[in-house]
């Protein structure tokens, strides 16, 4: 062998068992999280993450995809992040997932035939376990007569007393002390396998007794069981029979909880569009969402182009901009709690300011119009820093030439704005307005914590607020009534999703942003 | 190539026993969801439990909302808590999802509550092992009114008198017109949802639009029009009229009294004024604090047992009742209470309802609400506000079906 390749050898393996030994916690780690979800039965998720792990295992260990390795990691997030809950998202808007439907129908049919009930000849008892020498459980009842019984798997020995077939005398509680061939159990140690004995049928096959707690068992029965031809459960203590139907078992006049969740095609979206909902206030809804955008992005971008431009040339612009910069790092939600309470009718110091100076001050939380007003107010305050940023900086950024030569031509101060400054920084910032305002369409941070998009709408088929946006309204006709109808608020999702879509992709159009003009 | 064989034969194997060693089982243990401001009394409460019993127990503060999220969403998995602290009212959506286990608490029911047993119990299976109970009661500052008065007229009046005598601002506070003011709907005989005979919420008899209804908010819009009551409802600002003595009334809940206790204005807690001199008095929403149980716990039996064994018990729940003052769903202590605060809030929750488990009460709140402000703001009467709501609720529920 000569130094050449020993030299290729020791340097090609080290990198080879880093990766190799990344590569297998990796997988080890994405397996056990595989295993869990199967385990749980979320097996779209577990697809999913599988085929990730192959393809990310494959690209690391087939040279000819080593053009992939570096892109994997990004392949494999995006699918994970942003793929995956796209399509499990249009999937949800299918079913009629929410409170009472989660389950899948195996899961309840199961859940429902684990069920016991005590039949009518049944007994209750007290038990205290004896472990056998080859492991076995046995219990010694006690039923609620005090009559005593020795229970094994497959046999109960109703005649077991003290004294005889190596039981010991019993203790003041009426349990032996002994039992040869067995080894009694405390609490402690049954405490820890409860789950474990529950699980073993004592006694008599025909008469089994079940363990239903530390200190009860009973002879219990199976409640429910399920008939797949029918696609029913029947009561075996009652004998009702419960059909399967929108997502539970029904009898006439009963439901059986919990319910599982089943397709519904595009029920979800139907409902949507026929409810009340729709037919109420969504017009006056819609509007409010897109002035309330508009006249936000506007605003805010006026005031800090504004201040960019004054205080451009202005000495001690330093301090200036730093104390303008204050309502930026301050958390959105402490400064519109903050407004919200500047603004109370009753003790708001703004309220009482103006008061003072004009005599009156407008309803700022209850009358429509002031709250607009002030949502659009309490936006410019938290927006303006961002656009007085980037303003200073576009300026900074613009030809001075063009100005100097304007200057010479004699054009005053706003034929300089409107003409030439104007036009070069829209073209720079504009991407950022129209992202903007997507962000503020679907701003529900203000609408909700200013307001809860109050106030009402008199005479509303169902609740909606004056300055309750789509994304407030949605929110709380899916989620705040208590039953939490995910495959609505997934099928509501996507048509805003395609209304956001369809707005982002007419500006970019109509403003042009991305075409090349020279 | 061969080697490369070898190779993938370790790696494989690697993986296997990776696998196994991460999956292999382990002491059974158990977790709890509680929220933040409990977790150092049930933190406490469970290492109490490990030392007698021997099972380890976490507890994760989550809050009451992630709670219910996280169970409902995690039903059939083995994510979520095995044992979990709800309000009652949230029993309804846990069960009916399959994420709480019936308990069976054999004759140590009669240790509680009767209406906190109540409360727990859903489709006649009890769910939970309740060890508080909350409701709001009446609040009256003792200097401006010494005596409690007995109907709301008298309310009306006394606070009106003060008002323009010019000691205070507002004749009473309203933190809103729904949940804190429903002592007075009941006291004139409004209701939100019917109940059956045994005492089980029916979804479809709606009472918001009822008379009872419309003459208790009528009560509160005769003093908002003529000004001495405001006509901006907020929760907040409310507490700031009553602690700032310019308001001699409030009617708000225990979780209240830290702050007036810390403020100037002295005040008593009181039973609810009823609707005529004879009438019965106001019946406040009744919230009733409980452990309950994940079916899908890996260790249900000895999350029962956590339940049935533990917190029923006498000691644990003193344990509870002294970190954390609430009126005790353990009749024994809530009997032997001396304190002033507490007792006034037995005297208002004595004929307290429990707030309606059923899905549908999610319905409710914001119809309500709504209601509230719509009249407080003078834009709709009581009547037409009412109606509205009612037609609101019956409209989602039959649309939820």
């Amino acid at each position: 062998m000569s130094i050449k390749e020993k030299n290729k050898a020791t340097t090609n393996w080290i990198p080879l068992v880093i990766r190799w030994g990344g590569l297998a916690i990796f997988d080890v780690g994405l397996l056990w999280l595989i295993m869990q979800l199967v385990l749980d039965g979320a097996y779209p998720l577990a697809t999913v993450l599988l085929l990730i792990t192959v393809f990310v295992t494959l690209v690391f260990l087939v040279e000819r995809f080593k053009a992939f390795r570096w892109m994997s990691v990004g392949i494999g997030l995006a699918t994970l992040f942003v793929l995956y809950p796209v399509v499990y998202t249009i999937y949800l808007s299918t079913t009629n997932t929410g409170v009472g439907h989660i389950l899948t129908p195996q899961q309840a049919i199961e859940r429902l035939e684990r069920v016991q009930y005590i039949p009518e000849n049944g007994q209750r008892f007290s038990w205290t376990a004896f472990r056998a020498d080859d492991e076995n459980i046995a219990l010694w009842l006690i039923d609620e007569e005090g009559e005593t019984a020795f229970a094994t798997v497959g046999n109960v020995d109703t005649s077991a007393v003290a004294g005889q077939d190596g039981i010991d005398e019993l203790d003041e509680d009426g349990i032996p002390l002994n039992i040869d061939g067995y080894q009694r159990l405390e609490t402690r140690d049954v405490l820890a396998q409860l789950d474990q004995f529950a699980t073993i049928n004592f006694g008599d096959p025909d008469v089994i007794i079940r363990i239903s707690g530390l200190n009860s068992a009973a002879t219990t029965q199976q409640r429910y069981r399920y008939d797949a031809e029918q696609n029913s459960i029947t009561d075996l203590q009652t004998g009702t029979v419960y059909t399967a139907e929108r997502g539970s078992f029904r009898s006439e006049d009963e439901t059986l909880t919990p319910g599982f969740f089943i397709n519904i095609g595009l029920e979800n979206f139907e409902r949507f569009f026929a409810s009340s909902a729709l037919r109420g206030p969504l017009v006056n809804i819609v509007t409010w969402n897109f002035s309330y955008a508009i006249l936000s992005v506007v605003s805010s971008f006026a005031l800090g182009l504004f201040i960019a431009l004054l205080f451009d040339k202005l000495p001690g612009k330093k301090i200036i901009r730093t104390l303008l910069i204050v309502p930026y790092p301050i958390p959105a939600l402490v400064s519109i709690l903050i407004w919200r309470n500047l603004l109370n009718p009753d003790f708001g110091a703004l309220v009482r300011l103006q008061e003072t100076l004009f005599g009156f001050s407008p309803n700022w939380l209850t009358d429509p119009n002031a709250t607009r007003l002030a949502i659009i107010i309490v936006n410019m305050w938290l927006s303006y820093p961002y656009f007085y940023i980037i303003s200073s900086g576009a300026l900074q950024a613009l030809p001075s030439e063009i100005l100097d030569a304007a200057a010479v031509d004699g054009a005053n101060v706003w034929q300089k704005f409107s003409k030439i400054t104007l036009p070069l920084l829209l073209r720079i910032v504009s991407p950022l307005l129209v992202a903007s305002f997507a962000f503020n369409f679907n701003n529900f941070n203000l609408i909700y914590i200013f307001n809860e998009g109050n106030p009402p709408i008199a005479g509303t088929p169902i609740p909606a607020g004056h300055t309750d946006i789509l994304i407030s309204f949605v929110y709380k006709l899916a989620f705040t009534s208590a039953l939490a109808d995910y495959g609505l608020a997934a099928a509501i999702s996507i048509v805003l999703f395609a209304l956001v879509g369809i707005i982002t992709w007419l500006q970019f159009n109509y403003t042009g942003i991305f075409e090349d003009k020279d | 190539m061969k080697q490369l064989r070898h190779i993938l034969k370790i790696f494989i194997l690697m993986l296997m026993l990776g696998v196994y060693g991460l999956a292999s089982a382990q002491a059974p243990q158990l977790t709890i969801w509680t929220d933040d401001q409990r977790l150092p009394v049930i933190t406490e409460l469970a290492a109490m439990f490990t030392e007698e019993f021997g099972i380890d127990v976490v507890v994760e503060p989550v809050g009451t909302e992630n709670t219910i999220d996280g169970l409902i969403r995690g039903v059939g998995t083995s994510e979520a808590a095995d044992i979990y602290i709800l309000p009652h009212d949230n029993i309804g959506r846990v069960v009916e999802s399959g994420a709480a286990a019936p308990i069976d608490l054999g004759d140590k029911a009669e240790f509680f509550l009767p209406n906190a047993l109540e409360a727990f119990t859903y489709n006649g299976e009890l769910y939970g092992v309740p060890f508080a109970i909350e409701n709001i009661g009446f609040f009256r500052n003792v200097e401006l009114v010494p005596d409690a008065p007995t109907t709301w007229d008298e309310v009306a009046q006394v606070g009106s008198e003060l008002v323009d005598s010019g000691l205070v601002e507002y004749a009473i506070a309203l933190p809103d017109l729904a949940y804190n003011y429903f002592p007075v709907y009941t006291a004139f005989g409004g209701y939100i949802f019917a109940q059956d005979e045994t005492g089980s919420y029916l979804a479809d008899d709606v009472g918001m639009g009822s008379d009872g209804m419309i003459d208790g908010l009528a009560w509160a819009d005769a003093l908002i029009r003529d000004g001495y009551a405001s006509e901006n409802l907020d929760w907040e600002a409310a507490h700031v009229l009553f602690e700032s003595g310019q308001a001699p009334f409030i009617m708000t809940g225990p979780w209240a009294v830290a702050r007036f206790q810390s403020g100037e204005v002295p005040y008593e807690i009181s039973a609810f004024p009823s609707a005529t001199e004879d009438g019965e008095a106001g019946a406040p929403f009744i919230g009733v604090q409980g452990f309950m149980v994940n079916p899908d716990s890996e260790n249900l039996l000895i999350a029962q047992t956590f339940l049935t064994e533990f917190i029923a018990t006498e000691e644990a729940q003193q344990f509870i009742f002294d970190a954390d003052p609430r009126p005790s769903a353990w009749l024994s202590i809530f009997e032997a209470t001396e304190d002033e605060d507490m007792q006034g809030f037995a005297a208002a929750g004595e004929n307290g309802q429990a707030m309606p488990a059923i899905p549908a009460m999610g319905f409710v709140w914001d119809a309500w609400g709504s209601a509230g402000l719509l009249t407080a703001q003078g834009e709709l009467t009581p009547e037409e506000a009412l109606t509205d709501a009612q037609s609101q609720i019956v409209t989602q529920i039959e649309e939820s079906e």
